[in-house]
């Protein structure tokens, strides 16, 4: 957990300056496509990890194949990091005119450190930044530090490296070491080039230190093992861990790295991975896997999940055990096809004709996703049922720093198989006291049945009968009922006795999680709900939560606030309960989160006291 | 091939007990019996082969045996059926549906499906008309015909399905009738034997809905067998030619099969798999692959 210092003390600028007790920044940066500006992300999220730091880098683009404008944001911190960050420490921008285009995604304010191109030949003063005053504002001769000492302004990244090396504190050592095990094939000589930009950026940044410092202090953990990983990665490993053999899917962005991930490792473990030719086709082929007893998956984003839509009914139907990765993006349709939303939700919970409960689960970090991808598939085997992981852009592309995972804690679940006893008189889909049947599968003598997307007997043969009907969509929903009583799968922190509710699922927990803390600094008391179930809707666990609250929150990034709107559909809320909702690519601050809860606290005792005063 | 050999199998063991919802007379009976006979020839026991579907009468077909079925979407039999035969190499897996499930809305499919030589028989029930929603026009309709949805005739020339598999580069396609069960029968079991990709059209007359000329007698009228046409199997150009006819003739056999069949998207998928898994980390160290010094 991460808490921004509030103010740093200190007069600043001379050369006793006291030291810094940063213990976490915040870079965004941004330039054209060819800047390598994600490459100086890669490099300073490995160093950090390296130096012992906690890190998380997240990336946005344009929607341009090459080219155009493209960003990233790398916090840096000596605690773990619950989400990307708000305000940035630093900005870095390699023109004004890519920096912009990001707008609140990379926001600057009154204690930011400005870095930027001196070739745009913008002064100091005058830089395109309207109403903020940022804390210094430093123009770089990038371009031509890095042509002098590198002969190529394609080292302007590896200035950037030095830049910061000198100022902030991170990589000095590890940036280089780094970069040489990465170019070690392209020959000594680009080696060496990249050594003399880093040089000359972190000589720059020497020569001209900061009017405050802003060295980050050394981590206690220098040394400790670390992963790096993204969300997308981290999905398809867990899914493997899993036992999951069979991927079929088409690549849709923010999800396709699933697929790449499966297409370089899946084979080893005796599974194969289809890039069919659609969607369906991709959802189809993972249906007909697990048919065939294969533990199987599907990935997608928004357009996709619309395509999958019947076929995940054929699932339900069929009973067949199916995970379904759904990373979101702006929509509807195409909309924002490289932006973080949670507009999927509706579409998660609700797509579908006939009857139909398919439990949606949703990660809320690079970390977490390897929990909630390996619960998905328990969940899907165990239940015999479509589950949809619901991610988002920004966990799935964000890389973070982890603590390395022990996989030995997590148990792995089979589907029920047939016994002997049961496959004397096989019936498919049985009725059990837990609605759950054992399952063959072609290749098992005694085991043949019909699957079928047409409701059936018990045996698996075609039916009409109204009755049989309604006792298969009793089985069909009621096996999903013990799902409600899952509290692990609901985090809850704060003062449970809090008058002050927080709830938020998906990238955006992270960001509660954060305000959680600052509130609670300033004295609110305050509790916060995750869930990583989203349906079916666990009400006794939410009412329970909410049975102190007298004000509250569901935050979402989502302009129709679809799981406010959820939420409602299953539960009353308490009445000083509403919903704080934006579209996608609008990013929330822990700061703004904290302010409305004050907000709330004073209407709280504003009501207090007007209870009290006819009473007196 | 089969793992567990071949056994003496009779038509009693494929044939189920559920009575096909068909109407009396429908050329998709003749089809399922030929059906029955060429996996009594085959001898694969019944739990070893999946037998899938899309939707529509002839979709059916699957119900009425006793293999492992899978009746699944409109369309939807060919992405299924890969799957199983992904996921379990040693299946027989055969697929069947109509001609509005494969060429309309299922036509994506194919097309890849043939791409990739997965060794999958594929059966299509061709009648020229949807049967099931009560008889609309169908992507082989002849132009012209008069249907519910094409009051006034239909406006649409027929797509030929042989014509396209043939471009697609199947490596077997064939074309049988009812009005030939034996031969029917062998030239299933010969799709089924080919080891690869393949394709039967059957044309199978709607006693409802069908056209007068597709119906049995109209049929025998126009057929004619590739065998006594001289027709060479293994030239795929002379079988583009004779495909051309498709609709105004009924050629009867093999079109083409390729004399040198090459190895299956499943002879690739193992051999990958042999290659790369002596690399795989141990399934619960895969994290491992996220380390940072």
């Amino acid at each position: 957990m991460s808490v921004k210092d509030s103010e740093i003390k200190g007069t600043g600028g001379e050369a006793t300056a006291p030291p810094s007790t940063r213990r976490d920044l915040v870079f965004g940066m941004a330039g054209s496509g060819g800047d390598g500006i994600i490459s100086v992300g890669d490099s300073l999220l490995q160093a950090a990890a390296a130096e012992g730091y906690h890190g998380v880098m997240t990336k946005s683009f344009g929607s341009q194949i090459r080219g155009g404008e493209s960003s990233c944001r790398v916090r840096i911190s000596t605690e773990p990091i619950l989400n990307p960050g708000g305000n940035l420490d630093v900005a870095v921008a390699l023109n004004w005119e890519d920096f912009l285009k990001f707008g609140a995604e990379l926001p600057v304010s009154g204690t930011t450190v400005v870095i930027y191109e001196a070739a745009t030949n913008i002064p100091e003063d005058q830089i395109p930044l309207v109403g903020v005053l940022p804390r210094q504002v430093i123009a770089v001769p990038i371009t031509e530090l890095a042509k002098a000492n590198a002969g190529t302004e394609r080292a302007k990244n590896t200035v950037v490296l030095g830049l910061i090396a000198g100022w902030f504190g991170i990589g000095a050592v590890a940036v280089m070491k780094g970069l040489r095990k990465k170019l070690a094939k392209k020959g000594e000589e680009l080696v060496e080039a990249n050594q003399r930009a880093f040089d000359a950026g972190l000589t720059f940044a020497q020569q001209n230190p900061l009017k405050i410092s802003m060295n980050l202090v050394a981590s206690e953990t220098k040394g400790a093992v670390k992963l790096i990983t993204d969300g997308n990665d981290m999905c398809a490993a867990a899914a493997i861990f899993a036992g999951c053999q069979f991927f079929g899917g088409y690549p849709i962005t923010p999800s396709t790295e699933i697929m790449q991930f499966f297409t370089n490792h899946v084979w080893g473990y005796g599974g194969a991975v289809l890039q069919a030719e659609d969607e369906i086709a991709g959802i189809g082929a993972a249906i007909g896997a697990s048919f065939a007893g294969k533990k199987a998956m599907t990935a997608t984003s928004g357009p996709g999940l619309s395509l999958k839509t019947e076929m995940m009914g054929l699932a339900t139907i069929a009973e067949l055990p199916l995970v379904i990765v759904n990373v979101q993006r702006g929509g509807p349709s195409t909309g924002l096809p490289t932006k973080n939303e949670q507009s999927d939700l509706f579409a998660a919970v609700f797509s579908a004709h006939g009857d139909v409960i398919r439990p949606v689960l949703a990660p809320t970090s690079v970390a977490d996703t390897f929990r909630i991808t390996v619960e998905a598939f328990n969940i899907a085997e165990y239940y015999q049922t479509p589950v949809i992981v619901l991610s988002d852009q920004e966990i799935s592309q964000r890389k973070e720093t982890l603590d390395p995972i022990d996989t030995s804690q997590f148990e792995i679940l089979d589907r029920l198989r047939p016994s002997a006893v049961d496959l004397q008189d096989y019936k498919r889909f049985k009725d059990t006291e837990n609605h759950i049947s054992p399952i063959s599968q072609p290749g098992m003598p005694g085991g043949t049945y019909l699957a079928s997307g047409i409701e059936h007997v018990e045996s698996g043969a075609p039916t009409n009968s109204g009755t049989v009907h309604a006792r298969m969509n009793e089985k069909r929903t009621q096996k999903l009922d013990p799902l409600k009583e899952r509290r692990d799968l609901f985090e809850i922190t704060g003062d449970p006795e809090a008058p002050l509710a927080l709830v938020a699922w998906g990238s955006v927990a992270g960001v509660c999680r954060e305000a959680l803390a600052l509130a609670q600094a300033e004295g609110l008391h305050v509790k916060l709900l995750v869930p990583y179930l989203l349906y079916p809707v666990a009400e006794g666990i939410y009412r329970d939560f909410f049975a102190s609250a007298q004000k509250g929150l569901v935050i979402e990034q989502s302009h129709l606030a679809q799981f406010h709107k959820l939420l409602r559909m299953h539960l009353d809320l308490p009445k000083g309960v509403r919903s704080m909702a934006r579209s996608g690519a609008n990013p929330f601050l822990p700061s703004e989160i904290v302010v409305a809860l004050h907000r709330l606290l004073s209407e709280l005792q504003r009501s207090h006291e007007g209870n009290l005063q006819p009473q007196e | 091939m089969s793992p567990a050999g071949t056994f003496d199998f009779q038509i009693k063991d494929y044939k189920s007990a559920l009575k096909p919802i068909w109407c009396p007379g429908c050329g998709d009976y003749s089809v399922v019996q030929g059906i029955y006979r060429a996996l009594t020839a085959i001898g694969r026991p019944p739990h070893e082969i999946a037998f899938v579907s899309g939707i529509g009468c002839s979709s059916r077909i699957p119900g009425y045996t006793t293999t492992y079925g899978f009746n699944t979407l409109h369309g939807r039999a060919l992405p299924i059926a890969q799957g199983i035969k992904l996921a379990n190499p040693d299946l027989l897996v055969l697929a069947a549906g109509g001609d509005g499930d494969g060429f309309s809305i299922g036509g994506g499919h194919i097309a890849h499906l043939i791409r990739r030589n997965m060794d999958i028989t594929y059966i299509v029930m061709d009648n020229q008309v949807y049967g099931l929603t009560k008889g609309q026009l169908s992507p082989t309709s002849q132009k012209g015909r008069l249907t519910v949805t094409s009051r006034h005739g239909s406006l649409e020339e027929p797509m030929n399905p042989l014509l396209c598999v043939l471009a697609y580069g199947a490596g077997f396609v064939a074309q049988a009738a009812p009005t030939d069960l034996a031969g029917m029968a062998a030239i299933i079991e010969e799709a089924i034997r080919y080891p690869g990709f393949a394709f039967v059209n059957i044309q199978s007359p709607c006693v409802t809905y069908g056209d007068e000329a597709q119906q049995f007698k109209g049929l025998k009228a126009i057929s004619e067998n590739l065998v006594d046409l001289g027709h060479d199997p293994a030239d795929r150009l002379a079988a583009m030619d004779l495909a051309q006819h498709y609709g105004s003739k009924l050629h009867l056999g093999v079109f083409y099969r390729n004399p040198e069949p090459p190895p299956t998207y499943g002879d690739l998928v193992q051999a990958r798999q042999e290659l790369l898994a002596k690399d795989a980390l141990p399934r619960e160290r895969i994290l491992d692959l996220f380390l940072k010094q």
